[in-house]
């Protein structure tokens, strides 16, 4: 009994729990930022660590021991707990991805529906953030990333909820079984889905050409703009889990997840997905322009939902099953 | 879609920046860094420090006995001084390299060694 | 949209998308701005009155250090003015070169505006390779002035540094680089349409409202209309030197990108030509440092427009009035007109627009903190205020 609360433990808070996937999610945040300098023809992080790995811990350290600032008139309760509960949600959410193998810590039927609930909360608690600070650059930004939602959640939820009915559960770690027992990825039978949900997610993480929420030539960091110290720390880390959870979605939906390749382990197939996808942001990311908000939600209305909803029903008329 | 071939490109390729101070590009000929005083020249006339238009230069004394003091942190390298001197007694060099913690080190002082 | 009520917003002083610190009072209906209040004086550093207090020689290099950007031009617009009071012809050597260091400026200049464009839409792998490109100007600059961006080349009657033969090969190669680069940028920027998106009839200007309000050099020309100092008033040697004026009928942001580079492609041609022709010969010759007394206006086309410099000397070594218009002050009404109507969003694009130097521009503003109102004081009145400010402290 006790060796197995201690193993549940381990499992939680160490590998694959919480330290495991804090430590996954700062390195995912140094491909990104490695990618995008080399695209623009820099080195990008290079001195701490090799080829400057530890950056963004070595950042996070930094931050906590800054000065934390609470403004005056700002909404004390809500601006204090929020990035905790930003931090908190993202990493709950990776607790339902399969990593290590084919199921997930936490798995139940329906835990995609969970999964979608949390996206859409981590963007209420961006609004309540910026809403909270009292600053017209976090008000502004946190109404442009309520209105962003407007515009990616539809097709964000419709291109979750395509594997699920290929592979007729509304779980992820059973989706990711489908896919390891059919021998085939959803990317090649939905290939439309897997450009929606790149592109939702681009938005929901608030990346060039949708940092429309943050954009720093209009409202400087935009809803983060008043945090800083221990609260910024916090924000930057769930950030980067944020970032951590969209790639293993991605990974989980599409790619196959956490599959065995002859001798490989599934963790590592799984690693070098997740870091694909991430490379595959950072790409996008470097490319484009952004956009206005208004021609960013007209977009994802005239476009990618129509796009969404056509992918739906290419499944439901047995297209590419 | 220009931008991804030069994307790629880019990724592909080693990143332009300098690790600046491992790596140094040597600035070119004729780069107007610190001026420097070769004081056997100098009559001591004064002209470069009335010129100076930052007034990094103080003249102390007269004449053949007089001595150049030069705050660095003061000049701005236009390199008026060397082209006024009549005895072409100041040369512009290239080192550019010249903060410091403390001002009194940024003095530079010229005697004459009789 | 428009929810009726009318919200103000403040842009600025502090801004990330300002460079250099200056105020826009923005009343905004829902998305749209429907007012503009500019409200400059913020970074005034009292430029004129220090040129009254050096010598002629000792005002090139404070003339130079107005811009960190246009450096030349300001000292091509000094040392113009004041060869005009001397009454001293300059060598026409010096004049090709005062032009190819004008020309390269201007590439560099345009640039690092394109750069900026993009930065402000938030494109920034487009502006970190724009920068990267330009850097190969800079070198230019940097080898044959002996600096960066205070390039010290002008001086009251000439040049002073030559352009050897040796150079000349290692300029066009520079300039061959460029020439491709651009043309490459040039082609990615009309086709990303993301960078379309945010600025084809962003900030538009009409050709009449341009010429009404006096917009300036790239802004003006980029609602159609044919105005270049370098060709309406020739300095230097843009009379001999062939090339043409651009201009772009979008009358939007997207044409005023377009126009920056069409014209640094220019600029190369120009400087191609101005080495191939340049005529030996001195490069100046010496001046007294009395400048008669009278008084002169010269004007140069810097990379932001038309810049006017005013000498006013009593005889001495010394000017007894200076004044400085640069391109930034002229193109502050225009670019109120261009905000009309925009959403908040467009704010940054439209202002970089311009590719504004506010501190370049700044005047005193004297503003009554109590009632927040601004006025404007002639000498006599201005006297007698300083004089009581300083009995009361
Ligand atoms: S101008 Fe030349 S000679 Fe005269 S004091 Fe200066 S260094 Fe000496
Ligand atoms: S380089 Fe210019 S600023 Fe420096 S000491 Fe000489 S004259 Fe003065």
């Amino acid at each position: 009994m006790l060796q197995e609360t201690l193993t549940l433990l381990f499992q939680l808070l160490i590998f694959p729990g919480a330290a495991f996937l804090i430590l996954l999610a700062f390195i995912s945040e140094w491909v990104d930022r490695k990618v995008v300098a080399r695209i623009q023809s820099r080195f990008g992080p290079l001195y701490t660590g090799p080829s400057g790995v530890l950056q963004p811990i070595a950042d996070f350290l930094k931050l906590l021991s800054k000065e934390d600032i609470t403004p005056d008139g700002v909404e004390k309760p809500i601006f204090t707990i929020s990035p905790i509960i930003y931090f908190s949600l993202s990493l709950t959410a990776l607790f339902l991805i399969p990593i290590l193998s084919e199921t997930a810590l936490v798995n139940f039927e329906g835990d995609l529906i969970f999964l979608i609930f949390i996206s859409t909360l981590i963007t209420i608690t961006v609004f309540l953030a910026g809403y909270s600070s009292a600053s017209s650059f976090s008000i502004i930004g946190s109404i442009r990333s309520a209105l962003q939602m407007l515009g990616y959640e539809i097709p964000l939820s419709l291109a979750f909820i395509g594997p699920a009915l290929a592979a007729g559960t509304l779980s992820l770690s059973g989706i990711v079984k489908w896919q390891i027992s059919h021998g085939i990825w959803t990317v090649f039978l939905q290939p439309l889905g897997f450009g929606v949900i790149l592109i939702c997610f681009l938005a929901e993480l608030e990346f060039v050409p949708f940092d429309i929420p943050e954009a720093e030539t209009e409202i400087v960091a935009g809803w983060r703009t008043e945090f800083s110290g221990r609260k910024l720390a916090l924000l930057k880390l769930g950030r980067d889990l944020e970032l951590l959870l969209a790639s293993a979605l991605t990974t989980s939906l599409y790619l196959g997840g956490a599959q065995p390749v002859s001798f490989v382990p599934p963790a590592l197939t799984f690693l070098i997905k997740i870091f694909f996808v991430v490379f595959l942001f950072s790409l996008f990311r470097a490319l484009f322009a952004r956009f206005r908000i208004d021609q960013m939600i007209s977009g994802m209305w005239k476009h990618l939902i129509p796009l969404a909803i056509l992918q739906i029903l290419l499944i439901i008329l047995n297209v590419g099953r | 879609m220009a931008i991804i071939k030069e994307a790629i490109k880019q990724l592909l390729s080693r990143p332009v920046t300098l690790k600046y101070p491992f790596e140094r590009v040597a600035p070119p000929e004729g780069f107007r860094g610190r001026p420097v005083w070769d004081m056997r020249r100098c009559i001591g006339c004064g002209l470069c420090s009335k010129i100076c238009p930052s007034g990094a230069i103080e003249i102390i004394g007269k004449g053949k006995e007089a001595k150049i003091k030069y705050y660095v942190d003061r000049c701005m390298f236009c390199g008026q001084c060397a082209e006024s001197c009549p005895r072409n007694a100041i040369a512009m060099t290239s080192e550019f390299e010249l903060a410091n913690y403390s001002r009194e080190k940024m003095l530079y002082e010229y005697e004459r060694e009789f | 949209m428009g929810y009726g009520s009318i919200v103000k917003v403040p842009f600025g002083p502090q801004h990330p998308a300002l460079k250099e610190p200056e105020n826009f009072t923005f009343e905004i209906d829902g998305d749209i701005i429907v007012n503009v209040k500019p409200r400059i004086g913020y970074n005034h550093r009292g430029i004129e009155k220090a040129m009254e207090a050096r010598t002629y020689i000792q005002n090139i290099y404070l003339a130079e250090r107005i811009c960190g950007i246009c450096s030349d031009a300001h000292t091509t617009c000094y040392c113009q003015a004041i060869e005009e009071l001397l009454n001293v012809e300059v060598p026409s050597r010096a004049k090709y070169i005062r032009t190819v260091i004008a020309e390269l400026e201007r590439i560099h200049s345009h640039s690092l505006w394109v750069g900026i464009a993009a930065h402000e839409i938030g494109f920034d792998t487009l502006f970190m390779h724009l920068w990267r490109d330009r850097e190969t100007v800079m070198d230019i600059l940097e080898f044959v002035s002996g600096n960066r961006v205070h390039y010290a080349m002008n001086t009251i009657g000439g040049v002073r540094r030559d352009i050897t033969d040796e150079m000349i090969p290692k300029i066009n190669s520079g300039l061959n680089f460029l020439e491709k680069k651009i043309k490459h940028y040039i082609n990615t920027i009309s086709n990303e349409p993301t960078i379309l998106k945010r600025t084809v009839n962003v900030g538009v200007l009409k050709p009449k409202d341009a010429v009404e309000l006096c917009a300036v050099g790239p802004t003006l020309r980029a609602s159609g209309v044919k105005n270049d100092v370098r060709k309406d008033d020739p300095y230097a040697a843009y009379d001999e030197v062939p090339f043409n004026v651009i201009t772009n009928d979008g009358c939007d942001v997207f044409a005023r990108i377009i126009v920056r580079c069409e014209e640094m492609l220019e600029s190369i041609r120009i400087i191609r030509y101005a080495l191939e022709h340049m005529p030996s010969g001195m490069t100046r010759v010496r001046v007294p440092l009395v400048v008669p007394p009278g008084e002169s206006v010269s004007r140069v086309e810097a990379p932001r427009g038309e810049l006017i410099h005013y000498a006013k000397s009593n005889g001495t070594s010394k000017p007894e009035r200076y004044k400085v218009r640069s391109p930034t002050l002229a193109n502050i009404p225009a670019l109120c007109k261009m905000l009309m109507g925009q959403h908040v969003a467009d704010i940054p694009i439209v202002l970089a627009g311009i590719d504004p130097c506010f501190a370049c521009m700044d005047r005193v503003a004297i503003i009554d903190l109590k009632t927040g109102e601004k006025k404007v004081f002639n000498f006599e009145v201005f006297r007698r205020h300083i004089q009581k400010c300083y009995r009361k402290h």
